[in-house]
């Protein structure tokens, strides 16, 4: 294989070469107000779906809303105090004012960097890559909550370098071991909501892609690889890049930083393959062979967040996840040769989203202002897929959102993680603190359509029986005592309970069939306990409405 | 599915196979069913309870870190790179074992050991996912991992227990259900000796069971705004949990109830207590067991190691064969030894052997596979296949073969994507006749 030599003028000319060849940039217009673009959107909705005989859920209640809100934005659930003050809060625009806050709450970050590690690690090819958790929560966490722009959030996962213990854009080659045809397939997945990578193989049939194309793509990081790093106190991974024949220690095993991409053989396997040159599918834009790779890697950055369907990707998923469906589902199913239901609104939403230069919380503060999530839910099947978007859909609690809930109802304080921040857990990404336990038995992917994700044995059983559910449920210690021996009225007492789980107060029905269970049961300590314990075991408890 | 295609509560068309029509149209074709009288889930049921029938079981002792050939199944002592390991006589005149494994030489009559496995993978995270998948990790497509098509496939549906059980913890990279759905995770046992997380009821039968009544009754508000199916659902699970834990059938998961004669025939440790675990779990009808038997990585001083090793394996191993042979058992339950590849034939300066994937070897027995037999051949020094080599996804075809599974079954990806439980590889004839 021929060392690529390239002087550094000839790479300063080429990267001039380069910046003129980029698109004019996308953001087009000035940016707009959320409440004005809501206004829009559910203009367009009506316009593009709904008919005259169409059932629109109506307005969820002020409790409704301010679950909803709060799980969506900060994955936590609102104590009573938070749910009585809002729904007597008399003025008129205490929905956004609630939105505003919590985006400003620290804990959004945190939520939202959880979610987007769910995303990353679910498509993992290796459990090691979960070393770089930690990292990846810190960071983006961090980012989030400062309102980094997305193109610059993405720049930094597809540049990344470095031990993915310190520097958490790593995750993404991290969870792929860097190798160039996954990397390169997550690339596109997570951030243009394509799934190129069926061309890896074949010619897709459903796509316009050809299979150069996605070789094409892969061009880009042929120069990267993960390789261990072993210190007296640590074991940890780095992501290297390397415009030489990288010196492994160990025999190759396909994720070393070679100089150029090469497109297998189909039919000779053992062949080397044809050398692919950088070009970038959704436009002409294109690389000489050569090029380095912290040229090749940030010009597709470039490309990426210039594009079109980075916006559109990205407003499609966080849509998807606030309103309970995608314009195009599954959420990283998107691409000019698929149908979306409401295409004006969608892009409506994307060009609100450009023109705010990718400003995330932007995007999250225009969404809940509109009619569209701020409907009552109904499920998904029979009606509401005749009707896109006529209500909100009951969305199961993602893992971290459900196990703040549980810690925020039962006044539980989180344990401390050993070693708090950086860092991670055993090679084999085995964690022993509770949360990451937690994850393990009730996490799922994020990308996948949610009417897919179904309960299973041991959640119920972890919710039934566990040592941290079942031991905080007793009335003789903890949160129970406390309001066993300050609630001395029964109507009372259940009410609370409703509040502190459901966030919302009991119906008239339920406070009947609290008094007869009470009279029952006979004791009221032990009522007391069966009913917390039903209360947290509860579809409602589990979803967000 | 609508109808439980194992135990496993299914609920409406989930499970990732077909989430919608039009996943289903796409699907359909790909799958080659037209529309026919039957419907698709009528196709599929009746296939499935005609596989279910057969009351066919699969227990999966993985040795992990790669156990080395020249130490167990394939002993080379007229060679240099066989080191200081001897052969022994088996119960089959003309086969040999390595010396470490005495009891695995009684049952050789069992045993057909494929001495020519080959394959490129030698590093352990992916080499563990392709001999539990028979696929290498694509970040597109979750496959499942063997226990979960096992029991999703022939799972027996009227069991209170799990189908798919893994003892000895967690092994990173060993799968799950992938695309089949959580239902079809394993139900993991950190250690044979302690009955598996949270059966332990949190109260006393009668209050549980008021508990749970009190759920029932409650859900009424939820239910009608819209959350009845999502109701339904989740209290289905509940109580397939709550009558798995109060199922007399939970015994199984105690050890200490076998008679101390059989304990002690299994040997001690933590993988004996595995091994006695599975025998009683298939024997209760659970479909797919694996015990893990973890440290066979022998870099160094591989031979003491290995010795070792073996002597925490080796009886409790042959013991299982035996024991299941001696209840009426064998014929329906396939045992696989294996680990993720085999290791070097040079002798590095510790003593010690690297991974080698290119030659190593897996031994079977029951399920129908003839015994007292070796499959393949590699030359006296070790270092080639040279007759008969076997890749992984004809040992996998040979797999779901004996267990009555039609291996080009596919699967439907989330995108709509047909994926076959293998993808090509022949049967081992052999092994069958």
């Amino acid at each position: 294989m021929p060392r690529p030599f390239t002087t550094f003028a000839t790479q300063l000319a080429i990267g001039f070469a380069l910046l003129a060849s980029l698109a004019p940039s996308t953001h087009a217009g000035p940016r707009q107000e959320p409440k004005a673009v809501a206004k829009q959107v559910d203009a367009l909705l009506a316009a593009e779906l709904f008919k005259s005989q169409t059932e629109l859920a109506p307005a969820c209640d002020d409790a409704t809303f301010l679950r909803r809100v709060w799980l969506d934005l900060v994955g936590d659930i609102p104590t009573p105090e938070h749910v009585i003050a809002f729904t007597l809060d008399p003025s008129a625009d205490k929905r956004e004012r609630a939105v505003r806050e919590l985006l400003a709450d620290p804990q959004y970050g945190l939520n939202w960097a959880r979610y987007w590690r769910d995303v990353i690690f679910y498509r993992r090819i290796e459990d090691r890559a979960l070393i770089a958790s930690n990292a990846l929560e810190a960071d983006l966490s961090g980012k989030l909550n400062k309102n980094v722009p997305w193109d610059e959030i993405a720049a930094a996962f597809v540049t990344a370098t470095g031990d993915v213990r310190d520097n958490g854009s790593t995750a993404i080659i991290m969870a792929q071991e860097g190798r160039t045809e996954e990397t390169t397939a997550e690339v596109s997945r997570i951030f243009l909501g394509m799934q190129i990578q069926c061309a890896q193989c074949h010619d897709h049939p459903y796509d316009r892609w050809k299979r150069e194309q996605f070789h094409e793509l892969a061009a880009f990081f042929p120069r990267i690889g993960v390789r261990p790093v072993r210190t007296a106190t640590s074991r940890s991974f780095q992501v290297v890049a390397s415009d030489r024949q990288f010196k492994f220690a160990k025999a190759d095993d396909g994720n070393r930083p070679m100089p150029e991409h090469f497109m297998p053989d189909l039919l000779d396997p053992s062949a080397p393959g044809t050398q692919m040159q950088p070009k970038f599918f959704l436009t002409t834009a294109k690389l000489p062979y050569g090029t380095v790779d912290s040229q090749r890697r940030e010009m597709l950055a470039k490309y990426l967040t210039r594009n079109e369907w980075f916006a559109v990707a990205m407003v499609n998923r966080l849509w998807s996840e606030m309103v309970g469906r995608g314009f195009y589902e599954p959420v990283d199913d998107v691409g000019p040769d698929r149908t979306a239901v409401a295409p004006e609104t969608l892009e409506i939403l994307a060009k609100g989203f450009r023109d705010a230069d990718y400003d995330v919380k932007w995007l999250f503060e225009t969404i809940a202002a509109t009619e569209a999530y701020q409907r009552q839910s109904r499920p998904r099947g029979g009606a509401e897929d005749e009707s896109p978007f006529a209500a909100n859909v009951p969305q199961p609690l993602r893992a971290d959102q459900l196990y703040n809930a549980i810690l925020s109802a039962l006044d539980v304080p989180e344990a401390e993680p050993k070693r708090p921040g950086r860092g991670g857990g055993g090679l084999g990404g085995q964690q022993r603190d509770p949360r990451t336990q937690f994850n393990q038995t009730f996490g799922f992917d994020p990308s996948e359509p949610r009417e897919s994700i179904s309960g299973s044995i041991p959640q119920s059983l972890a919710m039934m029986n566990s040592a941290q559910v079942a031991g905080s449920l007793r009335a003789n210690r903890g949160v129970l005592s406390g309001l066993v021996a300050e609630i001395k009225n029964n109507d009372e007492l259940v009410a609370e309970l409703y509040l502190r789980t459901l966030s919302r107060e009991p119906t008239e029905e339920e406070l009947t069939r609290a008094k007869t269970y009470f009279r029952e049961v006979g004791n009221r300590k032990q009522a007391v306990e069966d009913f917390a314990w039903a209360l947290v075991n509860s579809a409602e408890f589990r979803h967000r409405r | 599915m609508a109808f439980s295609l194992q135990h496993h509560t299914h609920v409406s068309l989930r499970g990732n196979r077909v989430v919608r029509r039009r996943d289903f149209l796409k699907a359909s074709a790909a799958c080659g069913l037209a529309a026919s009288a039957l419907s698709w889930t009528d196709v599929l049921a009746a296939r499935a309870d005609e596989l279910r029938d057969r009351g066919m079981a699969c227990i999966l002792l993985w040795m992990s870190g790669g156990p080395s050939q020249f130490e167990t199944f394939s002993p080379k002592p007229g060679h240099a790179n066989g080191g200081e390991t001897k052969a022994i006589d088996t119960s089959v005149s003309g086969i040999q074992i390595a010396e470490n494994l005495p009891h695995m030489a009684k049952v050789a009559n069992e045993l057909a050991i494929i001495r020519s496995m080959t394959s490129k993978e030698g590093n352990h995270q992916r080499a563990t996912y392709l001999l539990h998948h028979g696929y290498l990790p694509m970040a597109s497509v979750k496959h499942p991992t063997l226990g979960a098509n096992v029991a999703d496939q022939i799972g027996s549906a009227a069991s209170e227990l799990p189908s798919f059980v893994q003892i000895g913890g967690r092994l990173p990279n060993s799968g799950g259900g992938g695309l089949l759905g959580v239902d079809y995770d394993p139900l993991i046992i950190q250690s044979a000796s302690k009955p598996p997380q949270n059966t332990t009821p949190s109260s006393e039968a009668t209050r549980f069971a008021r508990r749970m009544q009190l759920l029932e009754s409650m859900q009424g508000d939820f239910a009608a705004a819209g959350g009845a199916q999502v109701v339904a659902d989740q209290l289905k699970v509940a109580k397939r949990a709550t009558d798995m834990i109060h199922s007399p059938r939970m015994e199984v998961f105690d050890i200490e109830r076998e008679p101390e004669q059989v304990r002690e025939s299994y040997g001690s440790g933590e993988f004996a207590a595995g091994c006695l675990m599975a025998r009683r779990l298939v024997e209760q009808g659970v479909t797919f067991v694996e015990v893990h038997a973890r440290g066979w990585d022998t870099h160094q001083d591989n031979f003491a190691a290995v010795r070792n090793l073996c002597g925490n394996v080796d009886q409790p191993s042959a013991r299982l064969i035996a024991d299941l042979k001696e209840r009426g058992m064998l014929e329906k339950t396939l045992v696989i030894w294996m680990g993720e590849f085999g290791r070097t034939p040079q002798i590095n300066p510790r003593g010690g052997r690297d991974h080698f994937p290119k030659a190593f070897n897996v031994a079977l027995a029951g399920g129908g596979v003839r015994g007292g037999q070796v499959i393949g051949a590699t030359n006296d020094a070790g270092t080639e296949v040279t007759d008969r080599p076997v890749l992984i996804p004809d040992l996998f075809r040979s797999v779901y073969h004996t267990l009555g599974i039609d291996a080009d079954y596919e699967n439907m990806s989330g995108g709509g994507r047909p994926i076959k439980i293998v993808d090509g590889g022949e049967v081992v004839e052999e092994l069958f006749s």
